[in-house]
């Protein structure tokens, strides 16, 4: 240790504390958590090839440059523009008729996952308890993975796109309602219940009023994911962008290619900026215009902007389900019942040999890598642009504003474009495996996550880290010592929610053909193997759920 | 004697507010200074101009013989180094153990590598050890420091600039959340850290007593302006109570 820095403290004479120096306890559980999650990022990294033989193919490098320069000259002709214009419209019609039924599914099923409407004692706890496990396997199984079971009940049907979306977005949305009214204080409705109101009209008066914001919030936010949903489901032929995505790759067509990337780019952020205006608004209503209280007589006062909100989704929805001409008789038809019974009857019981279990649990490791590496990178990444990517407080030098523009941009397209249409990129340049796979969901992630990292920087309070630089610390200090410390925990934690998204999205990445269960799978489903199928969306869900509960440990071993 | 400080028709506005309206303040090295003024008067504006964080609208400033502004990016570091400040809130990272918060006023002199391995294992530990000893929060070294008490914190925000050693030292009412006793001796330990490098302090207060207790000189700011400015030892707690009363 230099002299220079250590110099002594002046007032005792010593120099150096009289009483007893305190030792420093590390806290184990978090060191235990990290030495873990070091060991498995490392072992699936090994997994994926990385130490391990060759992992690039020189020869697709012109293919690649190829791909990579259409992205300056976009085809812009006025027929292909119309072309994108009609896809933009049917995923559009997806994603909306999708979200609009999820979360009317989730308004129905929210009251059969609360705690509160199981009653007291071990037989309500039980219904409960078994609830949420039920709702777990729709959950835990990917929009593409029920638009291919849904395609053999119903056939060649826009209602395959649509309950695509809404089977597994309707859990989703009917657990996070169910939180969202757990969450609401008790009082005033017992208040009611004991003044004689009636159970469904308390809950109208006391739950509903209080939750009412964050429900629609949330509702807003399915919507927006809807959008990338309906994209992917275009990729397996439900038509809309990304089917248009992947024609013209497939006729590598790359100047088409990115025409529809941008306009993915368009549809995502629009259904970004919206739905967070509508947020936005609903956190933070504006006062009632001064002007009309003085104007005598208190008047009811309705938010204009959310009025029309909530008048344009309706009419949104009601649009696609003519657009897309969906016939609820379709859904009973006697056809599709036969079919139903069909499928069940071909799917029970799963097959549980040897070999394929051992098979099964050979894809589950391999998805489980995919989905760590994938993260990993997509951690690393985001914690080096969040700096860059967030907007500072104050207004930046111009090379400092360019380049959080272009970060920000950067990470819009990473997130707009389908985790496959990046493994079949990855593929030009990478030998097949699973590595193209983990990195283009490493990718995708990046994209969210980055955004959602440069958001929790941009949060932070501003203040300690200006005290910093006014002591003289650089930027690297700062970092270290205000930023990092402050948003390392909501950092962490998006990321092991994204986690569990990942292990999901590994699936329709392995559909496509990068390995693990997705892989298994998409091979049964070809050749009609439908007992092994079962089998493989059985260890999918079992999968998907521990998962779960080891991202909600380490959640809560961050906090 | 040289000049610690020298501002000339110092002027910031924020917004159509003016946090100070011309300014003229010459610090001589070796002076311990009372800022007093009644709430938005411009006490904490005025440091903040001192140490950088402010850039003045209109006016000159010039600190430790340099203009803050002015310097190129190393020696505006170096520079800032050489200024302490206890803000008003303190802005301490909650997240972090309290030997980080302390040893982060090290950061304008250690290199980037080692501020990032002080996070795993804590450097300096001795020195961090005795500015916690002097007030009074050793044992609390490695606790997080969003367990800490207001009063506890105080202490440590001045256990950093205790650490970083500077040759002037600004503290914005370092005192407000300490009992009277703690009080008197958290202003001993910053006049004393001042003198022991030569150096001089600024201290907001709004105790007429420590105040002249422990400055040698009194200003007191009123809407941006400097509107009073004696030696400690000519003024009376009666001069500074009118101080106030005028203001009512
Ligand atoms: N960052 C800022 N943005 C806008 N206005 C500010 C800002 N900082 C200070 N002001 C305004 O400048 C004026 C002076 O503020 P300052 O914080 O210097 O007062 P003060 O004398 O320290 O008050 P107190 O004793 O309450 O801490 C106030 O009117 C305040 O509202
Ligand atoms: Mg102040």
């Amino acid at each position: 240790m230099s002299g220079a820095l250590e110099r002594p403290v002046p007032v005792p004479a010593t120099g150096a504390a009289t009483a007893a120096v305190p030792v420093l306890h590390r806290s184990r559980a978090r060191w235990a958590w990290a030495l873990g999650a070091l060991a498995v990022v490392a072992w699936s990294l090994a997994g994926a090839g990385l130490f391990s033989g060759e992992v690039l193919n020189p020869a697709g490098a012109r293919q690649f440059a190829r791909f990579a320069a259409g992205a300056l000259s976009p085809d812009l002709s006025g027929g292909f523009v119309r072309v994108l214009g009609t896809s933009a419209l049917v995923t559009v019609a997806y994603a909306a008729s999708g979200a609009a039924l999820a979360v009317l599914i989730g308004a129905l099923g929210a009251p059969l996952l609360a705690r509160t409407s199981w009653g007291r004692g071990r037989s309500g706890w039980a219904g409960w308890a078994l609830a949420r496990a039920l709702v777990a396997v729709p959950r835990g199984l990917h929009e593409a993975v029920w638009g291919l079971l849904l395609l053999n009940v119903l056939g060649l049907d826009p209602w395959v796109g649509v309950l695509a979306i809404a089977v597994p977005y309707g859990a989703v949305t009917a657990t996070v309602f169910a939180d969202l009214l757990e969450e609401v204080p008790r009082g005033p409705r017992e208040a009611l219940l004991a003044a004689g109101a009636g159970r469904g009209t308390s809950a109208l008066y006391a739950l509903l009023p209080a939750a009412a914001g964050d429900l629609l919030a949330y509702a807003c936010y399915r919507l927006e994911c809807a959008v990338r949903s309906a994209v992917v489901l275009g990729l397996i032929g439900a038509g809309g962008l990304g089917y248009q995505l992947s024609l013209s790759f497939t006729s590598l067509r790359w100047e088409q290619v990115w025409s529809c990337v941008y306009a993915l780019s368009l549809l995502c952020v629009g259904a970004v900026v919206a739905g967070r205006a509508v947020r936005r608004r609903l956190a933070d209503p504006p006062p009632a215009p001064a002007g009309e209280r003085a104007r005598g007589g208190p008047r009811l006062h309705r938010d204009r902007l959310l009025t029309a909100a909530v008048a344009a989704v309706a009419a949104l929805v009601a649009w696609s389900w003519w657009y897309l001409a969906l016939d609820p008789a379709g859904l009973g038809a006697e056809r599709t019942r036969e079919q139903l019974s069909l499928l069940l009857a071909q799917s029970w019981p799963p097959r549980v040999s040897g070999p394929l279990l051992g098979s099964l649990a050979g894809a589950a490791v391999e998805t489980v890598q995919m989905s760590v590496v994938a993260v990993a990178l997509a951690t690393l990444g985001a914690v080096l642009v969040s700096g860059p990517a967030a907007r500072p407080v104050h207004r930046p030098g111009p090379v400092r504003g360019v380049l959080g523009a272009l970060l920000r941009l950067g990470l819009l397209l990473l997130r707009a474009v389908p985790a496959p249409v990046w493994a079949l990129v990855l593929l030009f340049v990478l030998r097949p495996g699973i590595l193209p796979g983990a990195l283009a969901l490493g990718l995708y992630t990046l994209g969210v996550l980055g955004r959602l990292s440069a958001e929790a920087v941009e949060e932070l309070d501003p203040r300690p880290a200006q005290a910093l630089a006014g002591l003289g610390a650089g930027p690297a200090g700062t970092w270290f010592y205000a930023v990092a410390p402050r948003a390392a925990g909501a950092v962490l934690a998006y990321a092991l929610y994204r986690w569990e998204v990942a292990v999901r999205d590994s699936v329709l990445v392995g559909l496509l053909g990068a390995g693990g269960l997705g892989a298994v799978l998409a091979t049964a489903l070809q050749t009609f193997d439908r007992p092994t199928a079962t089998s493989t969306l059985v260890v999918l869900v079992l999968l998907t759920c521990a998962v779960d509960l080891v991202s909600a440990r380490a959640r809560a071993v961050v906090r | 004697m040289g000049a610690a400080v020298r501002l000339e028709g110092v002027r910031v506005s924020f917004g159509a507010t003016r946090a100070l309206d011309g300014v003229d303040l010459h610090v001589a090295t070796g002076e311990r200074i009372a800022l007093l003024g009644p709430s938005g008067a411009g006490k904490s504006t005025l440091l903040n101009v001192l140490n950088g964080s402010v850039t003045p609208s209109a006016g000159s400033v010039q600190v430790l013989g340099a203009d803050p502004a002015a310097l190129p990016g190393r020696a505006a570091r170096r520079l800032r180094a050489r200024v302490g400040t206890v803000h008003q809130h303190l802005e301490l990272v909650g997240a972090l153990r309290v030997v980080h918060n302390v040893n982060a006023g090290r950061l304008g002199s250690w290199p980037a590598w080692r501020a990032a391995l002080s996070l795993l294992r804590p450097q300096g530990v001795a020195q961090v050890a005795a500015a916690l000893e002097q007030v009074d929060l050793l044992e609390r070294m490695y606790e997080r420091t969003e367990r800490l008490s207001g009063g506890q914190r105080q202490r440590v925000a001045i256990a950093r600039v205790l650490v970083q050693r500077p040759e002037l030292v600004l503290a914005d009412e370092p005192a407000s959340a300490l009992d009277p006793a703690l009080a008197g001796r958290a202003l001993a330990l910053l006049s004393g850290l001042a003198a022991e490098r030569g150096g001089s302090l600024l201290a907001c207060l709004h105790d007429p007593a420590l105040a002249l207790a422990h400055c040698t000189r009194v200003l007191g700011l009123v809407e941006g302006r400097i509107a009073l400015d004696a030696p400690a030892a000519r003024l009376t707690p009666a001069d500074l109570a009118d101080f106030y009363g005028v203001r009512r």
